[in-house]
């Protein structure tokens, strides 16, 4: 990566950052959003979220990444328990780093 | 805007400890990546300091790693950030009386992490203020910033693959999604966004995949909570 890509990469995320946590805040001033407003803003999270993990877990040009699926298996079930994402981000590091050694 | 006060950076320093633990044992590993991208130390706590998002500097290196388009990378880490405009909104009653600049400070350094713990004292905590969160998220950005740095530093001589750190960003989206309020509507949408990202990269649409799936997903769940409405199940 460039000075120059990395300059205009962090420019515009930082301002897009900004905006998406400041925007609201200040804009609305403690007023609620439309309904359907608020519909549409409280389905990007697990859109978000589900569009990031397909297209980590899953390549269609290749073979089905074995440690990686049961690795995330692993996460779905700490997630579940502690709802934590440090204890979640450390044991799929452990348990990815594992399979990947055992299989 | 007054100082905060000692009180205010007791009770905000002690409500913000786990995170900062936290932060520390993942803003390492995410240092080490940004090494791997080329960021000097320096560099790497001024992005964490004012990026402080985990999931998209993780996603930032990986990217860069693999030699995606500076536009796509910048897609792709915007639309991670998207989930904020949900926690800005929702903070937003809660500091309707703070003077604007403390509120914009407060705003500017909210994270999933944070957003979570303020929200519960908020709610349950009649003393809790703008100023005790704001604390909560500064000291909770500093100790990612540093950790970060820290990374940067040690980066080559921990030399842990690549693959093995990149995991840690998939890990914690699985966590923010297993974490969502789960209904009918959200596993439409879910189901749409994995699958059309599948069938996107199929197609040949790349990193532009997620961003397309994402939106596939959100249009989908959308037409779900419509038609559940018609039928008269609102869930």
């Amino acid at each position: 990566m460039s000075s120059t890509d990395f300059l205009v990469f962090y420019v515009c995320v930082l301002a897009v950052i900004l905006a998406c946590r400041c925007v609201p805040l200040l804009a609305l001033g403690g007023r609620a959003l439309s309904p359907r407003v608020s519909e549409a803003l409280g389905l990007i999270p697990p859109a978000a979220f589900a569009a990031l993990v397909a297209n980590d877990l899953f390549d269609p040009a290749t073979a089905p990444n074995v440690p990686a699926l049961l690795a995330a298996g692993v996460v779905v079930l700490v997630a579940r328990r502690t709802g934590s994402l440090i204890w979640c981000a450390l044991v799929g590091m452990g348990a990815f780093a594992l399979l990947e050694l055992a299989l | 805007m007054r100082a905060p006060s000692a009180d205010d950076l007791r009770e905000g320093v002690t409500a913000a400890l786990p995170v900062m633990m936290g932060y520390v044992a993942i803003g390492v590993p995410c240092g080490v990546m940004a090494a791997e991208v080329g960021l000097s130390p320096a560099v790497a706590f001024l992005l964490s300091a004012t990026f402080y998002s985990g999931a998209g500097q993780f996603m930032m290196a990986s990217l860069a790693l693999a030699g995606t388009p500076v536009l796509s990378m910048v897609a792709s880490v915007a639309l991670v950030s998207t989930r904020q405009l949900l926690y800005s909104a929702a903070l937003s009653p809660y500091v309707s009386d703070a003077p604007r600049p403390l509120a914009a400070l407060f705003a500017a350094t909210v994270t999933d992490e944070s957003f979570g713990v303020n929200m519960d004292r908020f709610a349950g905590d009649g003393a809790w203020s703008t100023e005790r969160a704001t604390v909560v998220n500064a000291a909770s950005m500093l100790s990612w910033a540093a950790a970060n740095a820290l990374g940067a530093l040690v980066g080559p001589a921990l030399a842990i693959p690549t693959a093995i750190m990149s995991f840690a960003m998939t890990a914690i989206f699985i966590c923010l999604l297993a974490g969502q309020r789960w209904t009918r509507v959200t596993a439409v949408v879910a189901a749409t966004s994995a699958a059309a990202v599948v069938a996107l990269k199929l197609l040949g649409s790349g990193s532009l995949s997620v961003l397309l799936g994402a939106v596939a997903g959100v249009l989908a769940g959308l037409v779900a909570g419509a038609v559940g409405r018609e039928g008269g199940d609102a869930r």
